[in-house]
């Protein structure tokens, strides 16, 4: 269990705090969402964890030791994965690992087998020759992933790992990471693609503005959806309906005529709908016992994540 | 040590594949050896190198003019054929062909026959003289001028006194023979272009290393591998470690190859070549303390800076002006006074201190200490200095 407590950070003479007493339990043996728009504090709350910033106030701990000293005991328990591509574009790919590895201590046949096992992990064997520099998008987050994981750390943190990376490529960075997850290892994934954290998480946080607005498993973020009315329509709803639907149905404006409703069951749809038509606001998206961490986070901020 | 290992590993892989670094740090020192050293060689030479041409126009006396140019030529100074008359003497000046035309007046001869007389106005010489000629060969001139007709009046009088009936018994080139010997240099005479050129832009050359140290470094940061460093508990220390050891080796190959480009490449382009003293103990010694003090630069240059921008201000400008400052592109000899305090407190020039201590006066131990501690001392200062600025500013 990676557990953070009451965490603070504000950069040098910046003027408010990026991160705002950040308190989250994660257990090891998932995957951990870290879920936020652009500027939420999710990489400030990684450079933390790995060391690279200091943070005001509060405290890491892992399986109950406080993260400083277990990293002074055991330094490679902890692998990072920059959003950035953090490698050296004029060294080849084997030399990036070897490199790597070298500079967290690893030496002989302890770090050839290394290189050679997270090479194969990330399937990078037939490019180690090559400059990283010259590779593709996805094969560069494929080496980034690789050079995160030579020291086989407990503890993952994977900021924004497919950034710029094409649907196939995604598709395989995922089902890595996703096959990373294992009894004693706590991995941190931060995205702001919320369809790739309901993918392969098991529990997430969102955060925004420094700040936790949510945290718990998936599950239990996407409950209590059962009897949730989506509507997307193509005007708002004027404002006599508005004022009916909020008695009956405790609407929820999310702006751009998109509407949350709580039915009492899945026969109103249809009478909804038809109010809804009947009142020049034609329906352009329906969706009924089901959400979306999209619809979570709007419901929360008041903001989409790609804000 | 595994860990610096990898570090220095990676630096030397990292340089190797950067060309234009390379170049920086290698050819460009180079070049300025051999384009300084051939520029200059004239300047340093012990019969001042190039002649300049005069003439001496007699209107009324040709055996006294044909006299004093024969006392006159010599010692940087080539007599040609005197012009028709002075209008033609003052064209040659202005066309450049003569650099210098000394014009004896009517009456001049018969005034050096008699002991001058301060109430009698004396015919004045006139010297016409090329506007681009140094002040240094003007005035050498002038004292020529003065001491060749010294020596007329001097044999005048004497043959008149029965004393002397040789004309050039008063010839200053027969006054006294008059040996230069320039102490501690292992070249006979004066130090030639060479071994004055051959330290300045290797010192030059050195100090560039902050091209490489702080563009790289930016590159880290930017690219967020310093940041992984980090968060894999390398020490900052150790990354700053990590480029001393390479950067290090690249200023003493430096000092050999520039040492070699004077020995070899210079003669090559018809130069002179560089003769160095075996002191060669004293040498890596004065190497060492100038790298360190180039790496120290470098690596302050790197966390100070933000931008590869920055780094080129404060980096690439910052070490062209300390050059200046320091008596690499100017010798310090040419300086006016007040500008020569100003030259020591430019660390490049107690680098070229150390060096021509070595180089040009065979000096020992002593006589390096000062400028190498002083070198020392910049290095470990600058050093700290990053370190205290990464530990305010983390990465």
């Amino acid at each position: 269990m990676l557990s953070i407590e009451g965490l603070s950070f504000r950069y040098p003479r910046g003027d408010a705090d990026v991160l705002e007493d950040v308190a989250l339990e994660i257990p090891a043996g998932g995957i951990f969402g870290l879920l936020g728009p652009n500027g939420a504090g999710k990489t400030t709350l990684i450079s933390i964890v790995s060391g690279q910033l200091r943070a005001g106030a509060g405290g890491v701990a892992f399986a109950g030791e406080p993260l400083d000293a277990l990293r002074r005991r055991r330094p490679h328990c902890l692998g990072l994965v920059p959003q950035e591509h953090a490698f050296y574009p004029m060294l080849t790919c084997a030399e990036n690992l070897r490199f790597f590895a070298g500079a967290q201590g690893l030496a002989g046949a302890r770090l050839r087998e290394r290189v050679e096992a997270v090479a194969a992990f990330a399937r990078i064997e037939d490019v180690l020759g090559r400059r990283a520099g010259q590779l593709s998008g996805g094969l560069k987050r494929r080496l980034n992933l690789a050079i995160g994981l030579l020291t086989e750390p407990d503890i993952v943190l994977l900021d924004e790992p497919t950034v710029g990376v094409d649907p196939q490529s995604r598709a395989f960075l995922l089902d890595s990471i996703r096959s990373l997850a294992g009894p004693g290892r706590v991995i941190v994934y931060t995205s702001h693609y919320m369809e790739e954290v309901q993918a392969i998480c098991d529990r997430i946080a969102i955060i925004d503005r420094g700040r936790v607005l949510l945290s718990g498993t998936l599950d239990d973020v996407l409950r209590d959806a059962s009897n949730l009315l989506t509507l997307r329509l193509r005007a708002p709803l004027p404002k006599w309906l508005a004022t009916e639907w909020t008695t009956r149905y405790a609407l929820a404006d999310d702006g751009d005529a998109r509407y949350r409703l709580r039915l009492p069951d899945a026969s109103a749809i249809a009478g909804t709908i038809e109010s809804a038509r009947a009142a020049g606001c034609e329906p352009l998206a329906v969706a009924y016992g089901e959400r979306d961490l999209e619809q979570v986070f709007m419901q929360l901020t008041r903001r989409s994540l790609r804000d | 040590m595994r860990r610096l290992l990898a570090l220095w590993k990676k630096e030397w892989l990292a340089l190797a594949r950067d060309v234009h670094g390379l170049a920086v740090l290698f050819l460009m020192p180079a070049a300025f050896i051999v384009i300084m050293s051939l520029a200059l060689s004239d300047a340093f030479k012990d019969d001042a190198g190039r002649s300049t041409d005069f003439a001496v126009l007699g209107t009324e006396d040709a055996v006294l003019a044909e006299r004093l140019a024969q006392s006159l030529a010599g010692g940087g100074f080539r007599a040609t054929p005197a012009p028709a008359d002075e209008g033609a003497a003052r064209d040659s000046v202005r066309r450049g062909s003569r650099g210098l035309v000394l014009v004896v007046p009517p009456g001049f001869g018969r005034t050096l026959e008699t002991v001058p007389d301060p109430k009698v106005q004396a015919p004045a010489l006139v010297l016409l003289a090329d506007p681009t000629l140094p002040p240094t060969q003007l005035v050498a001139f002038q004292q020529r001028v003065l001491g060749a007709t010294l020596g007329a009046r001097m044999s005048a009088l004497a043959t008149g006194a029965g004393f002397s009936s040789d004309p050039g018994a008063f010839d200053l080139k027969r006054a006294a023979t008059l040996n230069v010997e320039v102490v501690g240099n292992p070249r006979s005479g004066r130090p030639s272009s060479v071994q004055q050129n051959v330290p300045a832009w290797l010192i030059f050359g050195m100090f560039l290393v902050v091209m490489p140290i702080s563009s790289l470094f930016i590159v880290e940061r930017r690219e967020g591998t310093l940041a992984r460093l980090v968060s894999q508990q390398v020490p900052f220390s150790m990354l700053l470690l990590g480029k001393v050891g390479p950067f290090f080796v690249v200023n003493l190959l430096q000092t050999a190859l520039m040492l070699l480009a004077g020995r070899y490449v210079v003669p090559w382009f018809g130069g002179e070549a560089l003769v160095v003293p075996p002191s060669w103990g004293l040498l890596a010694a004065v190497s060492a303390c100038t790298s360190l003090a180039a790496i120290g630069w470098g690596l302050a240059v790197a966390v100070f800076t933000r931008t590869a921008e920055q780094a080129i201000v404060l980096g690439g400008v910052g070490t062209i002006l300390v050059a200046a400052m320091g008596g690499i592109m100017v010798p310090r000899f040419v300086m006016p006074e007040s500008m020569q305090s100003v030259v020591d407190l430019s660390p490049m020039s107690w680098a070229l201190q150390a060096f021509h201590a070595v180089i040009l006066r065979q000096g020992g131990w002593s006589d390096i200490a000062l400028p190498c501690a002083k070198l020392l001392a910049l290095g470990a200062a600058l050093l700290a200095l990053a370190l205290l600025v990464h530990h305010r500013r983390r990465v």
